[in-house]
């Protein structure tokens, strides 16, 4: 790869790092996953970087990549990570209130879908327009709009939020 | 904690997510991995390609190049190469220097430093490659039963390189550049295996290079020079084998959303080999060490846009039919260059779907299959 373009790259993920191991972080529940699938996907941009650059949205790419990521990941550990009802163990109260919230929200969003918990992130924590996330999980839009009423309306009756989170 | 509705949702998440703080950005791992994903892409492709090309011929391919066109080097350089010195860490292969500037090429253990198994990481390094190297991952060294020597390229802008291993008769090699200067490769033994490298500018004419064991020449090879700027070293000729004719010929041109495209086949003393042209300047090639005989698949395809994949047909295809991801379709005919028919088509860039079948002059499919532009891969 050219110089320029490789500094390009470094400067790219030196500035949308901490963006993109918090939306792994969402997807996940789990910072170290997070920093893992945020790594991966930037190496894949990399991979590809002469064609991400001139596509002209570099951000979309990665964004793309840590979705698709975390869903397979997700399907590589179906067995092994299959939901239920109940988690297997509470989580432990942290010192702050932010933790608090943090880990009851992971709880709550652990138990959607993983297609749906994409949406919830992608729609009302990074703003994207319902398009914009149907590009993202390569989707049509109406799933898009099916899936966050659905997952909203299982946020509002989450026991995780009403019982574990500060309220 | 409560959600209402979604702007109590929008308000918890950020609350929970906004102040994480993640670890310092792994920028140096991430370049690494990526390099080594891209070689892998490259060593998929080229193993695609060696299915196909089994069931027809005994024919393994050489090498692809994939890169943007590296300016003619001029004759005023100059090259060296050493073997390692005994203190030069484990996997080192061979350095030198080219207009004075060092270059060192290492191999990994395989398997590791991001390469799969079945993987070995070459590394490139020194002022010659530039500030951040190359890397390529590769199948691990192992000697070539049909040469005496199995070379592979890599290939930066300013600076190529080859390396490979040595069949256990060879006691050196002789590389001769386009300006005369002639370098002597000894083996070296990297993790069982015994090995050989050189380095020369990019878009240096490599014109040969002749294996010798310790009675005298073993064989002789003369690589294809691609306009890109590499070498992709291919048959290997025994004293007094008459060298094959060369022949060239386009196999597919056009147009596509606008911007041109082109593929050219290459057939003579080197094997087989095509070079694309598509979009943005970017260009790639690919060689293949055999004459004739090849069955119908595609041999690789090139970054841009649009991409330009290329392949080659059986004596038997007549047309082909290429349909776009948008379902629009085009009729392909192959075009016999030398002894091998080749085909060509532009495709546009985007992770979906592209689908190819071929057909004989009855109409009776003879070959298809799906390309998917980007990721690499062909399903």
């Amino acid at each position: 790869m050219h110089a320029e373009l490789d500094a390009e790259f470094r400067k790219f993920m030196h500035a949308r790092w901490p963006v993109m191991v918090r939306l792994a972080y969402a997807l996940t529940g789990d910072q170290g996953h997070a920093e893992d699938v945020a790594q991966t996907a930037f190496a894949r941009a990399y991979a590809s970087w002469p064609r991400v650059s001139r596509a002209g949205n570099p951000e979309a790419y990665v964004r793309r990549i840590v979705v698709n990521e975390n869903l397979n990941r997700f399907r590589k550990h179906r067995v092994a990570e299959r939901l239920t009802g109940t988690l297997p163990e509470s989580s432990i109260p942290d010192a702050t209130r932010t933790s608090d919230d943090r880990s009851a929200l992971i709880a709550a969003l652990q138990q959607l879908g993983p297609r749906q918990r994409a949406v919830v992130v992608l729609r009302y924590w990074l703003d994207l327009s319902e398009t914009e996330v149907a590009t993202a999980l390569g989707c049509s839009v109406g799933t898009v709009k099916s899936q966050a009423s659905r997952a909203l309306a299982s946020l509002r009756q989450s026991a995780d939020l009403v019982d574990g989170g500060a309220k | 904690m409560i959600i209402g509705d979604e702007n109590d949702l929008r308000e918890q998440l950020d609350r929970a997510f906004g102040p994480v703080t993640p670890s310092p950005a792994p920028i140096e791992g991430a370049v690494r991995r990526g390099k080594a994903i891209r070689g892998r892409r490259r060593a998929g492709a080229v193993a695609s390609l060696a299915v196909a090309a089994a069931a027809v011929a005994v024919a393994v391919p050489l090498s692809q190049h994939a890169t943007r066109a590296a300016s003619p080097a001029s004759g005023h350089y100059t090259a060296t190469v050493h073997v390692p010195s005994p203190n030069a860490p484990a996997g080192a292969i061979a350095y030198g220097t080219i207009n004075g500037q060092w270059w060192e090429l290492v191999a990994s253990q395989p398997g590791t430093d991001g390469a799969g198994r079945g993987q070995q990481l070459v590394t490139a390094s020194g002022a010659a490659f530039g500030s951040s190297g190359l890397a390529d991952v590769e199948p691990p060294f192992a000697p070539d039963p049909s040469s005496p020597v199995a070379l592979t390229g890599l290939q930066s802008g300013t600076t190529q390189c080859q390396f490979g291993a040595v069949a256990a008769d060879v006691s050196y090699v002789t590389v001769r550049l386009g300006n005369g200067i002639v370098l002597t490769l000894h083996p070296v033994t990297v993790f069982g295996v015994r090995v050989v490298a050189f380095a020369a500018p990019a878009g240096a004419e490599i014109v040969s290079a002749t294996a010798y064991s310790a009675h005298g020449e073993i064989a002789a090879a003369i690589p294809f020079n691609d306009p890109i700027g590499g070498a992709s070293f291919g048959l290997w000729l025994k004293p007094g084998q008459r060298q094959p004719a060369r022949f060239s010929g386009r196999v597919g041109s056009g147009t596509f959303d606008g911007k041109a495209w082109s593929a050219t086949a290459y057939v003579g003393p080197w094997g087989l080999c095509v070079v694309d042209r598509g979009g943005g300047g970017v260009s790639g090639s690919s060689c293949v060490p055999v004459l004739a005989g090849l069955g119908t698949s595609v041999m690789f395809w090139t970054a841009g846009t649009p991409e330009v994949a290329s392949g080659s047909a059986a004596a038997q295809v007549t047309r082909l039919v290429v349909t776009q991801p948008d379902g629009t379709t085009t009729q392909v005919r192959p075009v016999q260059v030398g002894a091998q028919k080749f085909f060509a088509f532009a495709m546009s860039a985007g992770h979906k779907k592209v689908r190819w079948a071929a057909y004989d002059s009855s109409g009776h499919l003879v070959a298809s299959s799906t390309l998917i532009p980007d990721a690499g891969v062909s399903g």
